[in-house]
């Protein structure tokens, strides 16, 4: 199902931006962001499973939140809607203070064992 | 009888959830994307990060990358396809690319600067994807956040947390930074969830409502001092008149016919309400709509945010300080040489007349 109002079809404006702001985007075009957004949670998710080191793991929640960024973003740009780009603002803050807090945990940590392997605390279960 | 291609997604979800099996709506997924090659296409991309997460000895982590980007460019592929008269832009494909192949190297090089600078790299694709849907405050205020500040937190603690080699020594990385633990099994859930994930959205998709139109420069109305000021400056209206405001404080403008009422106070006693045009050039920028967006819709979010931060800070605090035992006898001695000294000052103070001590 294609969208049924028309887009303009202006060159510069479709190189360049999205059709244009007040222009709305199509439902495929949609589907294309959610795919790349959907990918790369998805690589956040196996990097937070695969690897050891206890701050990859934290950069790959990162890059979780990157992921739900973009499609808060592209819902947004869909609906034509700002509230998707105001929740990417709290998304980052969010962000933040995980790294400031997960950080602070990991220099301690380090300090205890001198390793950043996330094994080296499997004993740790309550 | 459902068409061929709804078995794929009857067979996955069927199991899983039941009811879809019997839904009378039936499945839109084929209007975005045959279901045939998103599956298969997600069992290749398994395979590929599979083949290209670092394990211990000889590892062909280029061909599972190179089977990987295969795998996502092919799926960028069908979806176009499906739709060609709606594609995305060119930059789209670009900064896509480089965000998700920045993503991969995040999780499959075995040197965490390294992972870090890829993040980095990743983060500034990605603020290139919004600056294409028209999100630049958000686009300049990711580099700005991520880049700037979140990665350089997390390059010193990188640093901080990992030995240097000794002189003349070569550097062996650890070995939890090379071995990926359980990469079949990881792989397989996480495109099992991409599966899903791409199913259910594209299902969702094409039953969006089309959004209602808007005009665009509707926000305009809330700032009528910027009207003003701009149409000062193109000298459509002289220092004395204003914008006319209605009891909401709004400027009353028509956005479609790009108008503005202004009232005139030049000359005549009586003030006359005239209707001028908006300048051409008079746009609500990106930075206006989300500060509205934020400031006038979600204050209380906003103070949420603040107690997370302030929280955050506290905690990093207390947690990072260097705790410093002071063990209970030499406190008490200390105080007491404290106490002494200070007896000891308060009489050389009374013997002497008093002169320059304090």
């Amino acid at each position: 199902m294609s969208n049924p109002i028309p887009v303009p079809m202006n060159d510069m404006l479709y190189l360049f931006a999205q059709s244009g702001f007040p222009a709305p985007m199509a439902q495929s075009t949609l589907a294309h962001y959610i795919v790349v957004s959907a990918l790369m949670f998805t690589l956040g998710l196996i990097g937070f499973l695969t690897r050891r080191n206890l701050i990859i793991m934290f950069l790959c929640t990162e890059l979780m939140f990157q992921a739900a960024g973009i499609a808060l973003v592209a819902f947004g740009r869909y609906h034509l809607d700002l509230s998707g780009q105001t929740f990417v603002i709290f998304v980052l803050t969010v962000a933040a203070a995980e790294a400031a807090m997960g950080l602070a945990l990991i220099v301690l940590l380090f300090r205890r064992k001198e390793s950043l392997s996330a094994e080296e605390w499997q004993d740790m279960k309550g | 009888m459902p068409p061929a291609h709804h078995l794929p997604c009857r067979l996955l979800f069927g199991v899983v959830f039941p009811r879809l099996l019997v839904s009378s709506s039936g499945l839109v997924l084929e209007q975005i994307i045959n279901p045939y090659i998103l599956y298969s296409l997600c069992v290749v991309g398994a395979l590929g990060v599979c083949l290209a997460l670092p394990r211990r000895g000889l590892s062909p982590q280029i061909l599972g990358a190179l089977i990987a980007a295969l795998a996502g460019g092919l799926g960028l592929v069908a979806l176009g396809a499906k739709n060609p008269q709606a594609l995305p832009n060119a930059y789209f494909y670009i900064f896509s690319l480089i965000a998700l192949g920045g993503a991969m190297r995040v999780i499959t090089h075995p040197r965490p600067v390294y992972a870090a600078l890829y993040f980095v790299l990743t983060v500034i694709a990605t603020a290139g994807l919004f600056l294409i849907l028209s999100a630049e405050f958000m686009a300049f205020a990711l580099i700005i956040v991520y880049a700037g500040a979140i990665l350089i937190t997390y390059l010193f603690v990188i640093m901080l947390a990992t030995q240097a080699p000794q002189e003349g020594e070569v550097e062996v990385l650890t070995k939890y930074d090379t071995e990926a633990r359980e990469p079949i099994g990881a792989a397989v859930v996480g495109f099992l969830l991409l599966a899903v994930l791409t199913t259910m959205a594209f299902k969702g998709i094409p039953a969006l409502t089309v959004p209602a139109f808007r005009p665009a420069d509707a926000l305009l109305a809330d700032m009528p001092r910027r009207i003003e000021r701009e149409l000062r400056e193109s000298g459509a209206i002289q220092s004395g008149d204003k914008v006319a405001i209605d009891q909401h404080f709004k400027a009353t403008i028509d956005a479609a016919a790009r108008t503005v009422q202004v009232t005139r106070a030049s000359g005549t006693a009586s003030e006359s309400v005239e209707t001028v045009a908006l300048p051409e050039t008079l746009h609500v920028t990106n930075a206006e709509e989300v500060g509205f967006n934020l400031l006038r819709d979600h204050p209380g979010t906003i103070e949420i945010a603040g107690v997370i931060l302030l929280m955050a800070m506290l905690g990093s605090v207390v947690l990072s300080r260097k705790q410093v035992q002071i063990d209970e006898e030499a406190k008490m001695h200390q105080s007491q040489s404290l106490a002494a000294s200070l007896a000891k000052a308060t009489m050389d103070n009374r013997t002497s007349d008093g002169g320059g001590g304090t």
